[in-house]
């Protein structure tokens, strides 16, 4: 039996590519006040982010419940033995721990594995992907954990921001602090490292910081995938895309939207790439 | 949602569960923030422990009236009051006892009129009461729930709504009126976790209770940016000595008394309590002189005796999980207090006064290396004139000093912003020097003798202006000076302009200069700050 993979939908694979991969995804919640909705599923990514910018109420976003996932565990135990779960970085959101309680509730011997993937974005998409393809050639459970824990390694996220605003408000903003507060403005370039967001540069302009995104996939020699998403910009999107043409092929770097659940802390504007680099052999 | 009219004895003991629970869940990252009085990082634990035995306590009460209740929590919190941030809470909850006495439910009026008592004596427990701690939130959250309820607010959730809003704005300032936090960067940690206490409760009202066990509480982030690492907090202070607390019980026992005989022995002392039972808490060297005059007055309980500068030592460690692994500290030149705020608020780990008419000398810089904590700087010098004693300091110390030969204020911002938090200092180098050659630089001042120069005829007084460096214009006001400059421009390419005003310069100048600028190149992003440079009315940057 084949080892089925659950992920998170703040690993930005949304839509056919869910079905193509035959992966579960397990939303995550965006609220608007008392308001809950369903990442992705009970509000669309435009509509969340055309409230983002109108609505009064600052949304804030919550884990999935155990009982979220234990749903899924015990609908994929009836046909398999071998469950891995890859969630967005710990130290972003309780989703990982959400996954852990509901693999103590789950009874029966299907065995379950739980990596915490300390990103997220299509820094965690890059890696399921990867992950997926490893299955299909018939890694078992234990050799996809360490699968996993090398590609870890292996996805770059950088992403660009208009504004800190949003992110400084919803508290996750973590080694990236010292970004706040100055006088000059500036567009920030953020990583995830350590499964915390961390500071890389700034820049004056938008377009400046798209430039920088651009030019830090050359820094990559050889990569294995490439993905390109945004939140509310997908003109950008797209020509940044096209301009990645000359470094990778167009057709099969990856654009999806960034989750609302990020962009409730990225803002409007926000654009972020990632490399997976290929394994060394 | 239902209105909430009045609440009795065993809500308010639930709403102080929900809160402890509520804290428990960010304790560690309140601890985090602990930078006053003492930053030993302990605020949170501390807040914790008095909050779970308060709520034991709270269990005990004789019957379910909500002063019964407050009664017990109030004496729970003082027995089990840990820290100083402990101690004010325990005040807190004194006052709250004392504004419910004798009442079986309560209103929000009432409420209102309590937490004022909690802010009166949390303050008349501290011989130094000090503005941007927990003292100024409670203060602040007293006023917002009285304004709420003289406006005839008479819901309780809505008034838990208006005191948490308060909290949350008052912390957030904690660092505009606390140096020692505006330095750190961070908030007040004894006003976050009152914050937290106060929304716990909220959450609770609200019927929340469920909700709460998946999510997190909310660290509230000041509007500032750190000037100082975490291991400069410490190092112009004395030694800590010893936290020094305890519980002293007795009869008719003088709190004044002791409050004043203390107060000599030490920093951050609080007395608190009634007849029976004082909690005393105090920083001292000497905490045996302290014990011995209390042996004499009382029994002691809780004894405890804590070496802060060896927790100071466990603080530090804790801090360098938080902050970015950044080894490469930052000294710049600059004159002018808005310039110095921009280059300050971006990351410089100095700013050494010095600019045209005043270049720093060897020693000057020397020192700002010294200051620095890191073993790798970078020299932003900002003025040909400083470029080459910038360049002399490397032969005095043992740090690795590496100059980024900026010979302008615009380029040294572009350095400064285009620093490189993932590369090494040699990387970093390169990049902030290609970010300063791209940038240019336009300083407009007033000619102090009539000459001629480059083929400009200028009179004495009039405004001239530099590119890069080099004298390209000359007119009879700083606006046309300006114009001249820009059209020697590609300003096609050019996206983001930003003038610095002058100290000479009024702030509704430098404004109609930026509108003036936007009303001419529409496609560019214009910025204005009020630099405060002497010697140039305008620095202007275009990138």
């Amino acid at each position: 039996m084949a080892v089925k993979i659950i992920t998170d939908s703040l690993s930005d694979i949304t839509g056919d590519l869910v079905k193509k991969l035959r992966i579960n995804v397990v939303p995550l919640y965006v609220r608007f006040g008392e308001e809950v909705y369903r990442d992705r599923i009970e509000m669309t990514t435009d509509e969340f982010y055309r409230r983002l910018v109108t609505d009064t109420v600052f949304p804030s976003t919550t884990q999935p419940t155990p009982h979220d996932f234990l749903a899924i565990y015990q609908e994929l135990a009836k046909e398999t033995d071998e469950i891995l779960v890859i969630t967005l970085s710990s130290q972003l959101s309780g989703t990982y721990q959400s996954a852990l309680q509901a693999k103590n509730l789950l009874e029966g011997k299907c065995r379950i594995e739980i990596v915490d993937s300390q990103t997220a974005g299509m820094g965690l998409g890059l890696i399921v992907i990867s992950t997926v393809e490893a299955a299909r050639k018939g890694a078992s459970l234990g050799e996809l954990v360490d699968f996993v824990q090398r590609a870890m390694g292996r996805s770059h996220l950088i992403a660009y921001f208009d504004t800190l605003k949003y992110l400084a408000k919803g508290g996750r903003i973590g080694k990236a602090q010292g970004f706040v507060g100055s006088v000059l403005s500036f567009k920030p370039i953020l990583t995830i490292k350590d499964g915390v967001i961390s500071p890389v540069t700034r820049l004056r302009s938008r377009a400046a910081g798209i430039d920088y995104l651009y030019n830090s996939v050359a820094n990559y020699p050889d990569i294995e995938a490439l993905a390109v998403e945004h939140c509310t910009t997908p003109d950008d999107a797209e020509a940044l895309i096209e301009r990645l043409g000359s470094f990778f092929p167009r057709e099969r770097i990856y654009q999806s939207t960034i989750s609302p659940v990020v962009g409730a802390h990225a803002g409007p504007g926000a654009l972020a790439i990632t490399v997976l680099e290929a394994e060394k052999a | 949602m239902k209105q909430v009219n009045s609440l009795g004895g065993q809500d308010l003991r639930e709403m102080f569960v929900a809160a402890a629970g509520w804290l428990e869940k960010s304790s560690s990252e309140i601890d985090a923030l602990n930078v006053f009085p003492v930053p030993d990082g302990d605020t949170g634990t501390n807040m914790l422990l008095t909050m779970r035995s308060l709520v034991e306590e709270a269990y005990r009460a004789p019957d379910h009236s909500a002063a019964a209740v407050a009664q017990a929590m109030a004496k729970g919190a003082l027995l089990g009051a840990r820290g100083n941030s402990g101690v004010i809470l325990s005040q807190i909850l004194r006052g709250l006892a004392q504004g419910l006495t004798e009442k079986e439910t309560f209103t929000a009026v009432e409420l209102a009129s309590a937490l004022q008592q909690s802010a009166a004596t949390a303050y008349s427990g501290l011989s130094n009461p000090v503005e941007g701690t927990m003292l100024t939130v409670i203060k602040d959250v007293a006023a917002a729930v009285q304004a709420q309820v003289s406006g005839g607010g008479d819901d309780l959730v809505l008034l838990m709504e208006a005191a948490v809003d308060a909290a949350g704005e008052s912390v957030g300032n904690t660092p505009n009126l606390l140096q020692v936090l505006r330095e750190a960067g961070v908030v007040d940690a004894g006003g976050q976790g009152l914050y937290t206490i106060l929304e716990g409760a909220l959450r609770y009202l609200r019927g929340e209770v469920e909700q709460m066990r998946f999510r997190k509480p909310q660290i509230i982030v000041g509007n500032v940016h750190a000037t100082k690492l975490p291991e400069m907090i410490a190092a112009d202070e004395d030694p800590y000595g010893y936290c020094t607390e305890f519980l002293l019980k007795g009869e008719k026992i003088d709190t004044d008394r002791i409050k004043k005989k203390l107060e000599k022995k030490g920093e951050s002392l609080i007395v608190v309590g009634d007849e029976a039972a004082v909690r005393i808490h105090v920083h001292t060297l000497d905490p045996g002189e302290v014990l011995t005059y209390a042996a004499d007055r009382g029994t002691m309980h809780q004894v405890s005796i804590r070496n802060m500068d060896e927790q100071h030592q466990d603080y530090l460690e804790m801090q360098k999980e938080k902050t970015p692994a950044v080894n490469i500290g930052i000294i710049a030149v600059v004159v002018g207090e808005g310039l110095t705020e921009v280059f300050t608020s971006l990351g410089a780990s100095v700013v050494v006064p010095g600019g045209q008419t005043m270049n720093p000398s060897t020693k000057d810089l020397l020192q700002a290396v010294e200051r620095v904590v890191s073993d790798k700087i970078i020299m932003l010098p900002n003025n040909k004139n400083i470029m080459a004693t910038a360049n002399q300091v490397q032969s005095l110390t043992e740090k690795t000093i590496a100059v980024v030969p900026t010979i302008t204020i615009p380029q040294g911002v572009a350095a400064l912003l285009a620093f490189d938090y993932e590369v090494n200092l040699e990387t970093n180098t390169q990049l902030m020097q290609k970010a300063a050659s791209v940038v240019k630089s336009i300083e407009i001042t007033r000619a102090v003798r009539a000459t001629q120069l480059g083929g400009l005829e200028i009179k004495k007084k009039q405004p001239i202006g530099f590119l890069d460096g080099d004298l390209v214009a000359v007119a009879d006001s700083t606006d046309d000076v300006l114009d001249q400059v820009l059209v020697r421009l590609d300003l096609g390419k050019a996206e983001v302009v930003t003038i610095y005003g002058g100290a000479d310069i009024e702030a509704d100048e430098v404004e109609q200069m930026g509108s003036g600028l936007r009303e001419k190149y529409p496609q560019l992003q214009i910025e204005v700050i009020q630099g405060g440079q002497p010697h140039y009315d305008y620095i202007v940057s275009v990138e």
